[in-house]
């Protein structure tokens, strides 16, 4: 708790040598201090490199690549909305998975759309129940409802891809309408894109940072909390069924072990862009940083052979480095390592 | 609960008391069920199993529930240690149980049953150092850092073996543990209540469950009380990594092969076990007798679905259901605590 404290103070100490003389470097100190994209930017350098030296086709075939980014970011910017507040949507690959399932059960195409994204809603709604109302974790509430739905896309497909009703519409979703964009990239820009105003200008957005802040504050301040993290976790599920939707009709068949490594991606694209786990702090363009050096990497292993499980094994390496350089993960283990230099160098006059 | 918190309530003028009074009646419910409801829903369960399931009283079932529920408790056991230290959980036991089974199998085909158990014991360390120094001294968060490890750790795994099956000596040692019995028990039943009550007594009995304990409880209080709380941790994802480890063996001995897929389910199995046992997901409260309990009454709920015809779907909403259901109940007792 002391520690968000002590962050901002920082950026403030920087700021009083900006009317010294050397005011353009401490300016430009002062920008890199406030914001917390260094993680994915330098990720998105590496896989700029590694990818523009031994894999090029990720950057010719870049329609791909972009199909890639979109996945994962779009399902990273619902992310965004809840770790801004300090909560956790594990249920988000289980969402993405049901609203897929019950979309491609209804006969038109339409009412299912819709169903599905209706369903997002629910779940947002549910999991913020159970974390705001009830008061449980929201890790673990949010990993019931993963368990749960997960089940209960198995149980709603009889454990098989379920065909969509109108498989052409589903072809023709997959084809580029705009240049070499396709309906599923175009839809991840305009999430962005209202994702970025509504976090940065609409009130009720900013509030998201205050809520992940310190919520007693933003409770005393006045801000709706129950009704800010309601929004936030529906955001989140409606987006997590959004990008459901999109990949039936890309595919054309709902699978129910959809997602599982959508979950892993996200997540590290989300955290690795810098939305600090505690709440308060993060942008959608760190994400959307993020989500680019995972999407890009992704595709690169892809077109180089690699297996899906070495590709597990890099991401999940990506998504711990991701959590354990977290700002405040470093300074717990120089703490840890203070104590423990001191500890070593106190026993060693006595002994 | 202890003289020293009822006293100040005495001083306290009679209206206040009353007020006090009424307030723990009206939540007395869920601190009940949070604590003692285990015994009271295991018994109903059973009884309405014994009732109305054709087929879950005859003997060849019980032992199967038993023998299903063996491995799942040696896991749980384990993991109550993570849970209890206030950490949620260890989602990477899937990914440890399925090497430890593989690894049992695999090297001892190869080289022998002394270095695959070695070997076994290495990974387990390796497992527990690894989301140990991540959580106690990175102090990172627990679910997503045994998420990571899962998929690192179950992507070597596939990786290795390319998803094939391992079939084990059919004579060999393995094959005679998963299918030796001591009277009416198989021998890994034994060892599924010796591992049990062994961690039982580590956790209630040593320094180290003591610390573990108190860590979680109080965090900032046990570190300024001068314990290595990063080691704690540690110690405490080693235990879960060793409980998961010996039910991979379990596990492999009973249908003496190992695949990487066949510890699916695990994770939210062993949770559900610990947390509807009554285990506090905060941290802090809460017993390896409890997991015991709480396996019995997942492994009969399965069971009960599975002789009714539904389906891992099913299995899956159920025991999800529960685990939310659970710390529902476990976060309204905490309420009436706090309050």
């Amino acid at each position: 708790m002391t520690q968000t404290q002590t962050e901002p103070q920082l950026p403030s100490g920087e700021e009083s040598a900006t009317s010294t003389s050397d005011g353009l470097v401490a300016r430009v100190r002062l920008i890199l201090a406030r914001r917390t994209e260094g993680r994915a930017v330098a990720l998105l350098m590496v896989v700029w490199v590694f990818t523009l030296i031994f894999e090029p086709l990720v950057w010719t075939s870049y329609e791909v690549t972009l199909g890639r980014i979109s996945l994962v970011g779009l399902v990273a910017l619902g992310l965004t909305a809840v770790i801004l507040m300090g909560e956790l949507d594990l249920a988000v690959a289980s969402t993405l998975a049901v609203s897929g399932v019950i979309m491609a059960s209804f006969d038109s195409l339409a009412v299912g759309v819709l169903a599905a994204l209706a369903t997002g809603l629910i779940v947002g709604a549910v999991n913020a129940f159970f974390v705001v109302v009830v008061g449980i974790n929201s890790f673990i509430a949010t990993l019931g409802m993963l368990f749960f739905l997960r089940g209960a896309a198995f149980v709603i497909s009889n454990e098989a891809p379920v065909r969509i009703a109108d498989v052409d519409a589903g072809i023709a979703f997959g084809q580029p309408i705009i240049g070499p964009l396709t309906p599923r990239m175009l839809i991840f820009i305009a999430a962005f894109v209202a994702l970025y105003i509504f976090l940065s200008h609409v009130r009720v957005g900013r509030e998201f940072y205050a809520v992940g802040g310190n919520r007693q504050a933003a409770r005393d301040a006045g801000i709706p909390v129950t009704r800010r993290v309601f929004t936030g976790f529906m955001i989140s599920g409606f987006i997590a069924s959004l990008a459901g939707v999109i990949n039936t009709l890309e595919r054309t068949a709902a699978d129910p072990t959809a997602g599982s490594t959508v979950l892993l991606a996200s997540f590290a694209a989300a955290i690795i862009g810098g939305v600090l786990l505690n709440g308060g702090r993060g942008s959608v363009f760190g994400t959307l940083i993020g989500a680019s050096a995972l999407g890009m990497l992704q595709v690169a292993l892809t077109l180089s052979g690699v297996q899906v499980d070495v590709q597990n094994i890099v991401i999940g390496s990506v998504l711990l480095l991701a959590v354990i350089t977290d700002p405040s993960s470093l300074r717990a283990a120089a703490v840890t390592a203070r104590a423990l230099v001191r500890s070593r160098s106190e026993r060693q006059p006595t002994g | 609960m202890t003289p020293e918190t009822s006293s100040p309530i005495k001083a306290k003028p009679p209206v206040a008391q009353i007020e006090q009074e009424l307030e723990q009646k009206a939540f007395k419910l869920s601190e009940w069920m949070a604590q003692q409801g285990i015994f009271l829903f295991t018994a109903v369960l059973v009884l309405f199993a014994l009732v109305f399931i054709d087929g879950f009283a005859s003997l060849p079932n019980l032992t199967d529930v038993f023998n299903r529920a063996a491995p799942i408790g040696i896991v749980a056991a384990g993991m109550t240690f993570v849970v209890i230290s206030g950490n949620y959980l260890d989602l990477s036991v899937v990914a440890q149980v399925a090497t430890a089974a593989v690894v049992l199998i695999a090297v001892t085909n190869a080289v022998g049953l002394v270095p695959a158990i070695l070997f076994a014991i290495l990974i387990a360390l390796v497992y527990g150092i690894v989301n140990g120094i991540a959580v106690g001294v990175f102090k990172a968060n627990a679910v997503i850092v045994t998420l990571s490890t899962t998929f690192i750790g179950l992507g070597i795994l596939r990786w290795l073996t390319g998803g094939s099956i391992y079939f084990g000596d059919s004579d060999g040692p393995i094959r005679t543990f998963g299918t030796t019995r001591i009277g009416p028990l198989p021998l890994a039943m034994i060892l599924f209540i010796v591992v049990t009550l062994l961690l039982s007594l580590v956790l209630t009995r040593t320094n180290f469950g003591f610390m573990v304990r108190a860590y979680g409880s109080n965090r900032e209080a046990t570190r300024l009380a001068g314990v290595n709380t990063p080691l704690v941790v540690i110690g405490a994802f080693t235990m879960s990594a060793l409980g998961a480890m010996l039910g991979g063996f379990v596990l492999a001995a009973f249908s003496n092969t190992a695949v990487s897929a066949m510890s699916t389910g695990y994770d939210f199995r062993a949770l559900a076990a610990i947390i509807v046992g009554g285990t506090s997901v905060f941290g802090g409260r809460g017993s390896v007798m409890r997991t015991l309990l709480g396996v019995v009454f997942v492994s009969v709920l399965t069971n009960i679905m599975v002789l009714s015809g539904l389906g891992f779907g099913f299995q899956q909403m159920a025991i999800g259901l529960l685990i939310v259901l659970a710390v529902s109940v476990d976060a309204l007792a905490r309420k009436t605590r706090v309050s």
